[in-house]
């Protein structure tokens, strides 16, 4: 283990968990909204008009997987 | 084998990005960065434009460029219709919002095109940088965006009341005091959160083309091209959230007043005076 610990280069490892676990919650968050609006539209045909608010919502929610993509060129 | 064709094809090393906009010269004290030189440029091209299609529009459409300029007029002036409520008054706002989503679609788009970037450098800073790629330019964008909000609010609605809007409730309460308190201060947030998405989408997609072009080494084109059409989306949709962002955050202003209005015209002892009367 403790050769590992020499060669393995831990920051690349870091931004590997960033990245990973980071993604995972807007990732979730974007798959409800896609979600909830096809039920909406399987149900009522008619707010389908609504997808402008729905790329607004998403655009919200992105700022959050954009800010773990940023963070990643912090840590050097 | 497999090594030397991987070599070949992928690098391991990363490419060169800058995430801060470089400096080029000092003009007496007044520092020019690449991105300014790129907004100046873009700025005046966009005005160049407008004014040749606000000149050669005709009652008729004759298609092509204009009409596309027209179908996003309509289409901002209509979103801010629906979310007032009111054409007159979405007709009186309309000028900034389209300046807004005009200046930051033409800007996304503007910053794609080869040899804005990494291209021509000057003194290690490239030449031209997107002015959205840059978190200065982003954040000034927003802090003229909200002080206009405030700025129409205040003219719609007076200070006291738009000040009073803040605080929902009995001022009396520390409940209603600390709520308000949070909402203006929710002011702020909401001018770091349109800077930030708008910074990070673009210099976040800048990157990603030129990650992509890298790995790519001998077939760049290729590998970056759906990157580049998907930044071409993305640049229009930034333009238009940063846009409807602001048209709600003015609706929302705007609106509680109205509720306010109609609230304090139909009070509640008058009511009962009269029921009391007829009864």
């Amino acid at each position: 283990m403790l050769y590992l610990a020499d060669t393995v280069n831990l920051t690349v490892v870091g931004k590997g968990i960033i990245m990973g676990f980071g993604m995972l919650g807007p990732a979730i968050g974007i798959g409800l909204i896609g979600a909830a609006y096809m039920n909406a539209v399987g149900r009522n045909p008619e707010v389908s008009k609504y997808l402008g608010q729905i790329l607004v919502i998403i655009a919200i929610i992105e700022l959050m997987a954009l800010l773990v993509f940023a963070s990643i060129f912090i840590i050097k | 084998m497999l090594n030397s064709l991987l070599n070949r094809f992928a690098v391991d090393s990363g490419p060169v990005v800058h995430i801060t906009p470089g400096i080029l010269t000092t003009f007496h004290g007044f520092v020019i960065t690449n991105s300014m030189l790129y907004a100046w440029i873009c700025s005046t091209l966009i005005v160049v434009v407008l004014i040749w299609v606000a000149h050669s529009i005709t009652t008729r459409p004759k298609g092509g460029f204009i009409q596309i300029i027209e179908v996003g007029v309509e289409f901002i002036t209509n979103l801010i219709d629906s979310s007032i409520g009111d054409r007159k008054k979405a007709l009186k706002y309309a000028p900034m919002f389209l300046t807004f989503f005009f200046f930051i679609a033409f800007s996304n788009l503007l910053g794609l095109l080869p040899g804005v970037g990494e291209a021509f450098t000057l003194h290690g800073s490239p030449v031209f940088r997107a002015f959205t790629a840059d978190l200065n330019g982003t954040l000034a964008a927003a802090v003229v965006a909200m002080f206009y909000v405030q700025y129409y609010a205040v003219r719609e609605s007076g200070f006291r009341k738009h000040i009073r809007h803040y605080f929902n409730g009995s001022l009396k309460s520390p409940i209603t005091i600390l709520l308000g308190l949070f909402e203006i201060l929710g002011e702020f947030i909401r001018v770091i959160s349109l800077a930030l998405r708008l910074f990070l989408n673009v210099a976040i997609g800048e990157i990603i083309i030129a990650v992509f072009a890298y790995l790519g080494k001998i077939a760049a084109p290729l590998t970056s091209l759906p990157f580049v059409f998907l930044e071409l989306f993305v640049g229009v949709l930034q333009a238009y959230i940063f846009t409807m962002l602001i048209i709600m955050y003015l609706a929302v202003a705007i609106k509680h007043d109205h509720e306010e209005d109609t609230l304090d015209h139909e009070s509640v002892p008058e009511s009962i005076q009269l029921q009391e009367q007829h009864g």
